[in-house]
């Protein structure tokens, strides 16, 4: 990872007190990028008023050599703060379950809140998931 | 375009032939069954009877190979969604789920 890199937070729009980072690791990252196109997470801006939580999606097949980025992307998220594991790779390896190099699913690495299930899960089903997930406030 | 948001199941029509359990790639299905002895009619004959039915979402790739091999079309497509929970437990959908999902 470049130092040049600079992941982009979001903000669910349903929800704005919610803000959204992505582990852009596979496919269902296409999915999260849909629901930013469909406008239902827009890039945070500057007025945004403050974040009551932050929310991970570790979108997509955690292999060993990504999973450090996972857990480092995790690490930099301040309380208070969930993980949300978006479709079956994340959520148990998936597909990919009996390969040597994949994860068994997220909740081997971090504390995991929640899990969407999909491959992939539908943009819309992606919102609604973390809205389900995150505790009212 | 229609989203496909999960599998239900057909309870009456499941013969548990296992032709899901063996083709899904994934190896998502599982399935317990025994078999009964039915001694009426011209000759008695084995049957299988389902005790158990368990579709892992948390494992499942939604390609629908399952949906499209059922010989009785007893797993089918639903429309019913609500597949984000809290635990990688949960995830596991019983018989019971699974029939609520075909209705």
């Amino acid at each position: 990872m470049s130092a040049a890199f600079t992941p982009i937070s979001y903000r669910v729009v349903a929800e704005p007190t919610v803000r959204v980072h992505v582990s852009e690791l596979a496919c269902c990252a296409i999915e999260v990028g849909s629901a930013v196109a469909l406008g239902l997470l827009q890039p945070e801006a500057p007025q945004d008023a403050p974040a009551r939580i932050d929310v991970l999606l570790v979108s997509g097949t955690v292999t060993e050599l990504l999973a450090p980025a996972v857990q480092a992307q995790w690490a930099a998220i301040g309380e208070p703060r969930l993980a949300i594991a978006v479709g079956a790779c994340a959520s148990s390896g998936g597909p990919y379950w009996d390969s040597i190099v994949v994860l068994n699913g997220i909740s081997d690495l971090i504390e995991t809140s929640g899990y969407i299930a999909g491959c992939p899960p539908d943009p819309r089903r992606i919102i609604d998931g973390v809205l389900a997930l995150v505790p009212t406030p | 375009m229609s989203v496909r948001e999960s599998i239900g199941l057909h309870e009456q029509s499941c013969t548990s032939c296992l032709i899901c359990v063996r083709d899904c790639p994934s190896q998502c299905i599982e399935i317990e069954r025994h078999t009964e002895q039915l001694t009426e009619g011209r000759r008695p004959k084995t049957v299988h009877v389902l005790d158990a039915f368990r579709i892992d979402y948390a494992l499942c790739m939604y390609c629908g190979i399952c949906v499209d091999v059922c010989p009785t079309d007893a797993l089918i497509w639903s429309p019913v969604a609500g597949l984000a929970l809290p635990s990688r437990a949960a995830l596991v959908s019983d018989r019971e789920d699974l029939a609520r999902r075909a209705q």
